[in-house]
């Protein structure tokens, strides 16, 4: 088993309260959004450290799963104080920012953004006890292109020699893309029937800061609120559509989802397709608007009949 | 002597119950994770993995029919849903945790209004509980008065012994009633140690303490610190025991359609928005702020009952890692 | 309550009689029981509440807007806000709609037996003090003086207008009306001014005296310390809480302030119990 040498973990973590400190020190920001250690070994959650003291707490770990952008969009308003802010970014968090920034949501001028050279973290169901390891490691970071962030105003840490890792997600990515559509159909019918509407996945996202979700409003109805087959399936389709191109894929969704449902999938696939049809890659630069968030006189009009 | 079941004879009676015509739900393998299920057969039952959501799903369920209607001859006419025919149930291998929110939700779905969908489930259905011995670091049913081996809203309950062997204690008149129907697969046998159960992390909370720090507290900076973090999603809800609230939709045209009852989380920010865009609870740490003190103090004042069973879910499920454990050692302490 | 065996839930059928516009957003809807023994069975007290369905589109909540004295109808009378109301207003007359209810506490109305009565309303929240004032005038021997201060934000928003030129008319009642600055057209023959202001100069005496009130969240927050300058003690004070409902009895978990179930506990609460409720309405 090809196992993460832990050391590198401490590094960041060592840095980000080095630089934290420094930060809040100078009132060169109001708050740093960061990750603190759970009760439970092997668990962090997300903290906004607002003084030196609190800078202390900060870690880095397999266990800082989140994606910390969410904490400085709209949906969250309030939580983090007015003025600069600095917040801990892995290179998928990263993306987040840059597409927020693309949305108008966010200024760059606004932020320091502290990038942590990243190993990986945790999947949803790994063992926590354990060093990250081929066994625990989160699907996305097998995959992982940016675990030393670019951009960013300082890097945390430095990065161990890492392995290969067999990519899971785009296997099974490839599977689905080789099933018949009633296969697939299948699939995703299976998983869907099992969406118990907690919106975690929704909660959980940096893009879904809407202030009225498509899925909340009823007049008209657009979506059944119940958790039945007809508006799971509805609900997972508006968000699978309303994230294309804007998604950066930190997977977020799939992890929160307390039914397994494989989300991500959804996601790079739709990612795929941007790609195919636009060259497009969502959050690789944050100036970038999405091909769908614009109109061109030269766009393909041929499938309107 | 102990009476007692073998592994064998316990997925036997999942069986002989089927057979019998008995509606049977027990922890089942259902793709990446173990499920309330109804089974099939014994062989299916999976003792070794804590269900995802707590089994309150076979009396409250995620989502069901409380009414048709339908325009006929332009008439609107209202039809009800059929609770006569609800199968006697028997739900098989739920730990404590599990098996003691029943009881709790017993006071809200009876205090004078009497929820006849939860109740006439309630009725029907005989609940063998199983004691634990797998329990992880978010397990914290000791904390709040049960135990691995609590019996509590158990009509029968197993104890796992060595020797893949089951102590059977009955507790009610359901549970001595089931034993009696299938007299055949129970045995006396010499007393034994039942397995170890598992060791909690989370020391005994004090639960009159807590209460009373809440009756106190509805104001304090303790709640933004707890849960300013919290997404606003209904995972812990969704996967709690004892979390019952819920929204009445109807879905259909205005000739013909259901209305359905179905899991709502007091931590959307939607929850208790008004018509008018008011709403009084409207930042994220009052929603907070109200799992909490509905668990632990709002269900005591109304029922005497702590909404809560240590099954732990909600602290793996939650996406943003807000431990309620963790919470209330620290309101413990204060 | 209910029988073992009923479903909780399930509405009764009535049929609209009668439609009124109060405002062009405001409407009345007269109902009549379908099933005739619903009809004579179907009581309930001023101040409690029922669950209106229009199919199709779900239940909203409101008071029973008709007085408990008026036997053979209920009245409900809502503003078009939302998916459900909206599919309220698209009924016409000979259309059925859902009931379930009565639900919650009411006023109590035979401890005002021999006491003055002073009602306090803004806007749209006439309604759940209406069902009081015409259970109170058609027992009109039974109590004091009766005064009503009531006030919209412009004639047009004034509810039940009818009513006030009938309230206007009695000599057994003292009607006091008035609009927000602004809202008044030349002709209009009631004071100008907002609801605490006018209840102040109308200054009612509070000596043997209940107040009632109801009306948007500002307006209470104003008129409270007027009628405390009046004298009214905060338990001779009576309002309602408007939280939002889905099962009225207690169960789906929405409506609770604090410990405090408005749809069981509630919805009529003194003034003294409101300031012991946490602050979260």
């Amino acid at each position: 088993m090809t196992t993460i040498n832990q050391n590198c973990y401490d590094s960041v973590t060592e840095a980000i309260r080095r630089e934290a400190a420094k930060l809040l020190q100078e009132q060169t920001v109001a708050a740093v959004v960061g990750y603190v250690a759970g009760r439970r070994p092997g668990t962090a959650s997300p903290a906004v450290a607002k003084s030196a003291e609190d800078a202390e707490k900060l870690v880095f770990s397999p266990a800082c799963v989140n994606n910390l952008a969410l904490f400085l969009s709209k949906a969250k308003k309030g939580i983090v104080p007015k003025g600069k802010t600095a917040i801990v970014a892995k290179g998928c968090d990263l993306r987040a920012l840059a597409g927020l920034i693309g949305e108008s949501q966010l200024n760059r001028e606004d932020l320091v953004v502290i990038g942590v050279a990243c190993a990986g973290v945790f999947s949803a169901a790994g063992e926590r006890s354990l060093p990250l390891s081929d066994a625990n490691i989160a699907a996305k970071c097998r995959e992982c292109t940016i675990h030393t962030p670019e951009g960013v105003d300082v890097v945390a840490g430095t990065l161990p020699q890492l392995p290969d890792f067999d990519p899971v997600e785009a296997k099974e990515l490839a599977r689905l893309e080789a099933m018949t559509p009633q296969e697939r159909w299948a699939f995703w019918k299976e998983h869907f029937s099992r969406c118990i509407r907690c919106m975690a996945c929704r909660q959980i996202c940096p893009f879904c800061y809407c202030e009225q979700c498509l899925c909340d409003r009823n007049r008209p109805q657009a979506v059944e609120s119940s958790p039945r087959p007809a508006g799971n399936l509805a609900w997972h389709i508006v968000r699978a559509m309303h994230l294309a191109g804007r998604c950066a894929g930190c997977a977020e969704c799939e992890r929160s989802c307390p039914m397994d449902i494989p989300l991500n999938l959804l996601n790079r696939r739709m990612a795929q397709e941007l790609k195919e049809q636009y060259q497009y890659e969502a959050g690789t630069t944050p100036q970038e608007k999405g091909p769908l968030n614009q109109y061109r006189e030269d766009d393909d009009q041929s499938f309107i009949k | 002597m102990t009476f007692a079941i073998s592994q064998t004879n316990l997925r036997l009676l999942v069986d002989q119950l089927i057979q019998d015509g008995i509606f049977v739900v027990g922890p089942r393998r259902s793709g990446s994770m173990v499920l309330y299920e109804p089974l099939s057969k014994g062989e299916a039952l999976t003792l070794d993995a804590l269900p995802r959501r707590s089994a309150k799903e076979l009396f409250f369920p995620v989502c069901e029919d409380i009414l048709t209607y339908e325009r006929v001859e332009g008439k609107m006419a209202v039809r009800d849903v059929d609770r006569a025919h609800y199968p006697e149930t028997v739900l098989v291998g739920a730990p404590p945790c599990d098996a003691a929110s029943p009881a709790i939700l017993d006071s809200v779905f009876s205090w004078d209004y009497l929820d006849d969908f939860y109740l006439e489930r309630r009725k029907k259905t005989t609940i063998i509980g199983m004691g634990c011995t797998r329990g992880d670091d978010a397990c914290f049913c000791s904390a709040v008065g049960l135990a691995p081996d609590s019996v509590a809203g158990s009509d029968l309950f197993l104890t796992p012994l060595p020797g893949d062997e089951y102590a059977c204690q009955v507790i009610t008149e359901k549970g001595r009633s089931l034993t009696a129907d299938y007299p055949g697969l129970f045995h006396e046998q010499s007393p034994v140690d039942p397995l170890p159960a598992p060791k909690q992390e989370m020391k005994q909370l004090n639960l009159e303490r807590i209460k009373n720090w809440l009756d106190t507290h509805f104001d304090d900076p303790l709640w933004e610190k707890f849960a300013d973090i919290c997404a606003g999603c209904g995972a812990c809800a969704f996967v709690c025991p004892a979390c019952h609230c819920f929204d009445i939709n109807d879905e259909g045209s205005s000739e013909k359609g259901t209305r359905r009852k179905h899991w709502d989380a007091c931590g959307f920010g939607k929850f208790t928005n008004h018509a008018s865009g008011h709403n009084p609870r409207d930042v994220q740490n009052k929603r907070y702020r109200n799992r909490i003190m509905h668990k632990f103090k709002y269900y005591n004042d109304k029922f005497g009952k702590t909404l809560c069973t240590g099954c732990g879910r909600c602290v793996r499920a939650c996406p943003v890692g807000i431990d309620i454990a963790g919470i209330l050692a620290e309101i413990d302490a204060k | 309550m209910c029988d073992n065996g009923k479903n909780v839930y399930l509405p009764h059928l009535a049929t609209i009689d009668a439609i009124v516009d109060e405002t062009p957003d405001v409407r009345t809807l007269r109902l009549v029981f379908q099933d005739e023994a619903t009809r004579e069975s179907f009581a309930f007290r001023a101040g409690q509440f029922a669950e209106y369905s229009a199919f199709g589109a779900g239940e909203s909540t409101f008071c029973i807007a008709s007085a408990p004295t008026r036997k053979g109808y209920i009245e409900c009378c809502f503003r078009s806000v939302g998916r459900v109301t909206e599919a309220l207003r698209r009924l016409e007359v000979g259309e059925a709609i859902g009931v379930r209810g009565p639900y919650g506490n009411s006023f109590p109305i035979e401890e005002f037996y021999g006491k003055n009565l002073v009602f306090v309303a803004g806007g749209i929240a006439l309604p759940p003090l209406r069902t009081v004032i015409w259970n109170c005038l058609d027992l009109r021997e039974k109590f004091g003086e009766i005064t009503i201060v009531y006030g919209a934000r412009s004639e047009a928003d004034l509810v039940y207008k009818r009513e006030l030129a009938e309230w206007a008319e009695r000599s057994d009642v003292r009607l006091v009306k008035c609009v927000d600055p602004g809202g008044n057209s030349p002709a209009w023959d009631g004071k100008v001014g907002f609801v605490p202001n006018v209840l102040e100069e109308a200054a009612p005496s509070a000596e043997n005296t209940v107040a009632l009130v109801c009306g948007p969240p500002i307006m209470i927050k104003f008129t409270l310390p007027v009628l405390e300058r009046l004298g009214f003690s905060d338990d001779r004070i009576y309002t309602t809480l408007e939280n939002r409902m889905k099962c009225g009895i207690g169960k789906c978990g929405r409506c609770n302030v604090g410990n405090v179930y408005v749809c069981k506990d509630g919805p009529v609460f003194t003034a003294a119990q409101v300031k012991a409720m946490p602050q979260e309405f």
